[in-house]
C-alpha cells in the first residue's frame, strides 16, 4: 500500500545504519532483501557472518539477495495500548513475527484482514510495502495470503 | 591472594520507597548504607563497587561524577557498571568473584537504583505508557509498533499458547500465587489486595494475550548487597547466605536460526553449571525458587526448563497451586516483581536471602537452606528477544 497524502511521521524512526542501509534501500524498491551466503546460500535476516561454515573477513562471502518475501506467522499479539502516542490512532493493532521461506525471522505488522484467533499459526503471510518518500523510507508490512 | 574459597553475601540493604523525587543516586547512596550498617561494617571497609544498571554503558542513569560512591564516601578501589537488564545480581555475583578470589578486593558492594515509577508519571504526560523503546539505537520493531517489553514479550507467551495449549487463565494462575506470597509481605506494594484469577481475566488487555495482571510493576527504589570471602562473611553481624553455585545461558548461542528460544529460555547450560557447583541433583533440592517474572510467561518456561514439570505441562502445574503459599514450590515468595516491586533480578535476589536468614516474616518457607534466584535480560536481539538466563544457587548450609 502506497500513502497517498503522505502524513507527518509521528511515530519512532527506523535506525539506518551502514551494516543494514542496503536493506532499507531494497525496500523503497520494494524488495525484502535476505543476507545469502554465496557458499551455501544460507539466508539471513539482519546482517550476519554464516554459521554453517568458516567466513572471510566481514562476511565479504556474503550479500544481500533479494527473498520471497513469504512466510508464515510464528506467533503474534495485539496491542491495545500505544506505548507511544504515534501509535494512539492505530491501537488495536496486530503484530506477527513472521518465519520467513527462507528460514529467518522477521517481525511487522499485519495490515488488512487480521486473523481472529491470536493462535492462528502457520497462516501464510506475505510482505506489503508501505511508503513514507518525504520520510525516506518504506516499511515492511505483512497481509494473510488468500489464494 | 585468598584462593578459591566460597563467596557469601554479608550485607543486604533495601529502599522500597523514599520521599517523591529522591534521586536514583540519593536511593542508592542510602540502600549501600543500610547494607553496610546490616553486614555490621563500617563505610571504610568498603574497597570494590559495582553499579547495577538496567542498561550498559550509563544508558539511563549516566552520572559518574556524582555516583552513590561519592554520595556515600565510599572508598572503593574499583567502580564500574554492569548492566543487562534483568540479570544484574546474577552477574555482579560473576563479576565480584573474580575480584575477591584474586584477592583485589575484600568487600564489594552491589547496588542498583530505579526510579521508573517517577519517570512513568512523566512521560506518560506526553502520551507514553510505560517504558518504550522508542529511543533505543538500532531496535527493529519500532517504527513498526513493537515498542516495549510487553510487546515482544507477550508473543513469547502467544507462542507457548499456540504450541503447547496453555491458557490465558492458567497464566492467571501465576499472577494469583504470586499476588497471595505479596499479601504475606506488608512490605509489597500489592499487600492487602488478593487478586483471583477471575479477576485477572478480567484486568484489561494490554497487549494480547497479555492482561494488565500478566505484567510487572514499575517500581521507585534501590536494593545493595555486600559481597565477601567465606572466611570474612563469618566474622559479619548476619548469618552469611552463600553462593554455592553459578551458570548463564544465551539465547543467542544458536542465532535466530534457534526459535526454540520463544517457548523456552537459555535455562539449560546454567543450570547443569549452577546445580553441579552446588552439588546439587536435581529442582528437588530447591528449598524455595525466586524466578524471573517480568512477565507471567517467563515463570511458566522456567517451571519447565528447570524440570518441576514437563516441557508444556507448566499451565497445569501452576494451576494446581503448585507455586503459591502452601505449594510444593514456593516461588517469588516475596510477591515478585508482579506483585512486590520490580527491581530486575535483585528483587528475587534480596528475597531468597531473607529466605535463608529466616527473616521473612509470615510468608517464611521453613527450613529454608536452599534458593534459586534466576535472571533474565540483556539487549535485544533482533527480531525481539532479551538474551540472558542466569541461574545462582544460594544457601546457608
Amino acid at each position: 500500500m502506497t500513502e497517498t497524502e503522505p502524513k507527518p511521521w509521528t511515530k519512532p524512526f527506523p535506525n539506518i545504519d551502514a551494516d543494514n542501509e542496503a536493506f532499507w534501500n531494497g525496500l523503497k524498491e520494494h524488495q525484502l532483501l535476505l543476507w545469502t551466503c554465496h557458499t551455501c546460500g544460507a539466508q539471513y535476516w539482519p546482517k550476519a557472518f554464516c554459521i554453517k561454515h568458516e567466513n572471510e573477513e566481514f562476511a565479504r562471502n556474503m550479500s544481500w539477495q533479494p527473498g520471497s518475501g513469504r512466510g508464515r506467522i510464528f506467533a503474534m499479539n495485539r496491542h491495545h495500548w500505544a506505548f507511544h502516542p504515534g501509535f494512539t490512532d492505530d491501537v488495536p493493532y496486530t503484530y506477527a513475527l513472521v518465519e520467513l521461506d527462507e528460514g529467518p525471522l522477521i517481525s511487522s505488522t499485519i495490515v488488512g484482514e487480521v486473523p481472529e484467533s491470536l493462535m492462528a499459526v502457520g497462516t501464510p503471510v506475505r510482505v506489503v510495502y508501505e511508503d513514507h518518500p518525504a520520510e525516506g523510507f518504506s516499511l515492511p508490512r505483512f497481509e494473510l495470503v488468500r489464494d | 591472594m585468598t584462593g578459591r574459597q566460597r563467596i557469601a553475601v554479608a550485607g543486604l540493604g533495601t529502599v522500597h520507597s523514599a520521599p517523591p523525587g529522591t534521586s536514583q543516586r540519593m536511593m542508592a547512596a542510602e540502600a549501600a548504607r543500610r547494607a553496610i550498617a546490616d553486614a555490621g561494617l563500617s563505610i571504610r571497609d568498603i574497597d570494590g563497587a559495582l553499579d547495577l544498571r538496567r542498561t550498559g554503558g550509563g544508558g539511563d542513569r549516566a552520572n559518574y561524577s556524582d555516583v552513590f560512591t561519592r554520595v556515600l564516601g565510599v572508598p572503593a578501589q574499583f567502580y564500574f557498571t554492569v548492566g543487562r537488564g534483568g540479570a544484574l545480581a546474577g552477574l555482579a555475583t560473576a563479576v565480584a568473584t573474580g575480584f575477591l578470589d584474586r584477592g583485589l578486593a575484600n568487600y564489594v558492594l552491589c547496588v542498583g537504583a530505579v526510579d521508573d515509577y517517577t519517570k512513568s508519571q512523566a512521560t506518560k504526560k506526553k502520551g507514553m505508557r510505560g517504558m518504550a523503546h522508542a529511543d533505543k539505537e538500532g531496535y527493529w520493531g519500532k517504527p513498526l509498533g513493537d515498542v516495549r517489553a510487553a510487546s515482544h514479550h507477550s508473543w513469547m507467551a502467544a507462542r507457548h499458547m499456540a504450541v503447547y495449549g496453555t491458557t490465558s487463565a492458567q497464566l492467571g494462575a501465576i499472577s494469583v500465587a504470586e499476588r497471595s506470597w505479596a499479601c504475606l509481605n506488608p512490605e509489597a506494594r500489592m499487600y492487602g489486595r488478593p487478586i483471583t484469577v477471575e479477576d485477572h481475566q478480567n484486568s484489561p488487555w494490554v497487549v494480547e494475550p497479555y492482561h494488565l495482571l500478566d505484567v510487572s510493576l514499575v517500581s521507585d527504589g534501590a536494593i545493595a548487597f555486600i559481597l565477601t570471602t567465606e572466611e570474612r562473611a563469618k566474622d559479619c553481624a548476619q548469618q552469611p547466605v552463600y553462593v554455592q553455585g553459578q551458570g548463564f545461558g544465551e539465547v543467542a548461542a544458536e542465532l535466530w536460526w534457534e526459535k526454540r528460544n520463544f517457548t523456552e529460555m537459555a535455562v539449560a547450560p546454567a543450570k547443569a553449571k549452577a546445580f553441579e557447583q552446588a552439588g546439587l541433583s536435581g529442582v528437588q533440592d530447591i528449598d524455595c525458587a525466586q524466578l524471573y517474572d517480568c512477565f507471567t510467561a517467563e515463570v511458566l518456561f522456567q517451571l519447565e526448563d528447570y524440570g518441576w514439570c514437563e516441557k508444556g505441562q507448566g499451565g497445569t502445574f501452576v494451576e494446581s497451586g503448585a507455586i503459591g503459599p502452601g505449594g510444593s514450590i514456593p516461588v517469588n515468595t516475596g510477591g515478585g516483581l508482579l506483585s512486590n516491586w520490580h527491581l530486575g533480578d535483585l528483587t528475587g535476589w534480596a528475597e531468597g536471602v531473607t529466605q535463608l536468614r529466616k527473616q521473612a516474616g509470615e510468608r517464611q518457607v521453613p527450613d529454608c537452606e536452599t534458593v534459586l534466584a534466576t535472571g533474565h535480560g540483556g539487549e535485544l536481539v533482533s527480531p525481539g528477544m532479551c538474551s540472558i538466563h542466569t541461574s545462582t544457587i544460594l544457601g546457608v548450609a
